[in-house]
């Protein structure tokens, strides 16, 4: 077993807003070991942004509020980090990426400036002038250029970077940073990105704002990257192109990759193990294949059923009765007993299940107690 | 075109000819949106060379008269002296001292006999220093804490009660119409310049903070700030590269405008007659003293007016079109128009 990367334990988060407190997460348990791709799927709403946003600490706090639980990354609790040490975990530690490609890039600069930042604070994290709070990982031989196993993880840089210690020229440090920066431009596939470089973010698509996005968590080499929902803002195509692209690099440099989706489909190219949401709560969690085709809660089976792909019958897509609860005010017991077929009256009793390990499948995890019965439901 | 002038300047040009040329081609290139800003836009273009040409004789008037004096042959860079009282033409047994402009005296003479337009030229290097220096400063003091008032403002934070703090003392100025304020204040320090001045420096930054702040605020939940914070970069770079930048544009335009606006008030100041005393050459001034005679000697009030209005049209003009350049969209715009125009005239040049 390795090290985990990252260990989130009983994770809530609430938000407190005048209408009252809205429990966007509750107790949510997962691990990323090195070099997995881990998927996190949901409705809207259930708190999988919420989630993705909460690990780098990126959420406003207040009106957020993480009343309890850890996030273990690589050991340390990024809850228990003041707040101005948390530069320095993101970026080279945790990089992330976002929903919307359209905004996430500074319209007042060129595309080499963006990038040049982010090559700029990997560099001076790796010479020391700036320490970074998570030490780069065990080296990974790239040049041989074989597909790595699960658990390698990307630390041996695409590229190598400027000798310790050394000191620059202006110029020629930035001839260094063109340098890098062409470079990352290349591996997310842009074409001609020489005139990228100089281009402004409004004179680019959405699939070449989010590739560049892409290229800048990427030039930081980080520990894990966080997708947040990367392709939902795209047309289909532009989003095939993106996900191929992802999942390209995903082969070619092993980082750990936490997926958000909506998209049963997009998490099951991508991601190694699943993590199904419902209403801020981690229902099932293990990996892929099995969740999909076994899936053990009662939630996924109906996310499964409700996937217009896999409906080949005549008449209405099947859904699921019902509807999603008031974050405020969520149903006692377990929150989904309300829309489910196998509920009874012990699922009404707080506090609701846990994630149980289920039997016969190692790493596949449910959080209902009559996961035998779920092969059963239609 | 732009990685061809980067390497045109890099590259070979060694002897000093060739890299001038270089350095033109550079200019003429995409790369300085503010050429091709000027030249597509002819107004902005209009604004820029009247506030060269407003500056230029500001500093001349200021800067030549005492270097000269100092090394001995003084030179006036105004016709007569601004106080100077000319003799005045007698007809029989009156003298008439106001003159209506001619060759001799361009704007025309005062009641006492003085020239007009050395006057209102004498007076320029002093109210444009005034609109920068009070313009300026309310920009620094204002922009400073709008942005600290708007940047940390979180709940339950010691940022919060700074900004508090900031805005409802900024609240307090606001409550008062500036130009009451700023009179107030002049009337009880006391008559001159230098109270006018402070009194106006102490009510104009107020809205500075108003509209800094509010910038702040609606660009610091843009993606891109979140996305900046994600990459690691540190709150004081946010603050300065994403948030910044990205708010320099309405506020470098309402400075220009606002350099304007400075004039007319100190004037108005001037105009009520607790701002500058009467012999300092002042356009205000001048309005406020000749205004009782605006029907029978017009002269005496227009030329001064004409100046205040062409330096508040000509900032507001350069101002108008600095928001084009410090937008990157206007700017590549304007710069691609340009450029196919040019393109269509002469035959493109080859790819280096």
């Amino acid at each position: 077993m390795p090290e985990p990367l990252l260990v989130v334990e009983d994770l809530s988060i609430d938000y407190e807003v005048g209408a009252g407190t809205f429990h966007a997460v509750k107790e949510v348990s997962f691990r990323i070991d090195p070099g997995r791709v881990v998927g996190i799927v949901g409705e809207t709403g259930c708190g999988k942004s919420t989630l993705a946003h909460a690990i780098p600490r990126l959420l406003p706090e207040p009106p957020a509020r993480i009343p309890s639980g850890k996030i273990l990354f690589r050991g340390m609790d990024i809850l228990k980090v003041p707040k101005w040490k948390l530069p320095l975990v993101r970026g080279t530690g945790i990089s992330m990426i976002f929903q919307e490609p359209i905004n996430s890039l500074n319209p007042a600069f060129r595309v080499f400036d963006q990038l040049a930042e982010a090559v700029r604070i990997r560099r001076l994290r790796e010479t020391g002038k700036s320490p970074g709070l998570a030490p780069a990982m065990e080296g990974f031989d790239y040049s041989k250029r074989k597909v790595p196993k699960p658990g390698d993880v990307l630390a041996k840089p695409v590229l190598p970077s400027v000798p310790e210690g050394r000191k620059l020229a202006p110029a020629v440090d930035r001839q260094a940073l063109r340098g890098d920066a062409l470079e990352y431009l290349r591996l997310v596939r842009i074409n001609d990105p020489e005139t990228i470089l100089g281009l402004y973010p409004h004179e680019l698509s959405g699939g070449m704002r989010q590739r560049i996005m892409i290229a800048m968590a990427l030039s930081e080499r980080p520990s894990l990257l966080i997708a947040d929902e990367p392709t939902s803002a795209l047309d289909i195509t532009i989003q095939a192109q993106v996900l191929t692209l992802m999942k390209e690099l995903i082969e070619e440099i092993r980082t750990s990759i936490l997926f958000i989706s909506h998209d049963l489909g997009v998490i099951a190219e991508m991601a190694d193990d699943v993590g199904v949401m419902y209403a801020g709560h981690l229902v099932e969690f293990g990996p892929v294949a099995e969740v999909y085709t076994q899936p053990r809660h009662p939630y996924t089976k109906a996310l499964l059923r409700a996937n217009p792909r896999q409906y080949k019958g005549d008449g209405p897509l099947p859904s699921l009765p019902g509807s999603v609860p008031n974050l405020s005010r969520l149903p006692p017991g377990c929150t989904f007993h309300p829309r489910c077929a196998l509920a009874r009256p012990e699922c009404r009793e707080p506090p609701g299940p846990r994630l149980e390990p289920v039997s016969g499948s190692p790493g596949h995890r449910t959080a209902c107690y009559f996961s035998e019965e779920v092969a059963t439901l239609p | 075109m732009d990685a061809q002038g980067r390497t045109v300047k890099a590259g070979a040009s060694t002897t000093p000819i060739a890299r001038a040329k270089a350095f033109g081609r550079w200019l003429r290139s995409g790369s300085l949106g503010f050429y091709k800003v000027m030249r597509a836009n002819p107004l902005t273009l209009v604004g820029f060379v009247l506030v060269v040409l407003i500056s230029l004789a500001a500093l001349l008037v200021a800067v030549v008269p005492p270097i000269t004096t100092a090394l001995g042959y003084p030179v006036q860079m105004t016709p007569y002296g601004p106080n100077d009282l000319l003799p005045c033409p007698v007809v029989g047994n009156r003298t008439f001292c106001a003159q209506p402009p001619s060759v001799e005296h361009w704007f025309g003479t005062d009641r006492a006999g003085r020239d007009v337009f050395s006057r209102v030229l004498a007076a320029l290097p002093l109210d444009l220093a005034i609109g920068f220096l009070i313009a300026g400063f309310s920009l620094a003091v204002g922009g400073g804490l709008g942005l600290i008032a708007g940047f940390w403002d979180r709940p339950g934070t010691v940022g919060a009660a700074v900004s508090l703090t900031i805005m409802r003392v900024t609240d307090v100025f606001l409550a008062f119409p500036s130009l009451v304020l700023a009179l107030a204040i002049a009337a009880t320090l006391g008559r001159g310049t230098v109270p006018c001045i402070l009194a106006i420096l102490l009510t104009w930054w107020p809205y500075y903070i108003r509209l800094t702040r509010g910038e702040v605020l609606a660009v610091k939940h843009q993606p891109y700030v979140v996305a900046a914070r994600a990459a690691g970069v540190s709150e004081w770079r946010i603050l300065f590269r994403h948030v910044f930048r990205n708010i320099l544009e309405p506020l470098v335009v309402y400075l220009t405008m606002d350099v304007g606006t400075v004039l007319v008030v100190f004037s108005t100041i001037s105009y009520i007659g607790i701002g500058v005393p009467p012999d300092v050459p002042e356009w205000g001034n001048m309005i406020s003293a000749y205004g009782d005679y605006l029907l029978i000697y017009p002269w005496m009030v227009i030329f001064p007016g004409l100046a205040v209005f062409i330096t508040v049209v000509a900032f507001s003009l350069l101002g108008d079109g600095l928001r084009d350049i410090l937008d990157p969209r206007s700017r590549r715009a304007l710069a691609q128009a340009e450029a196919s125009t040019t393109a269509a005239a002469t035959p493109a040049a080859p790819e280096a």
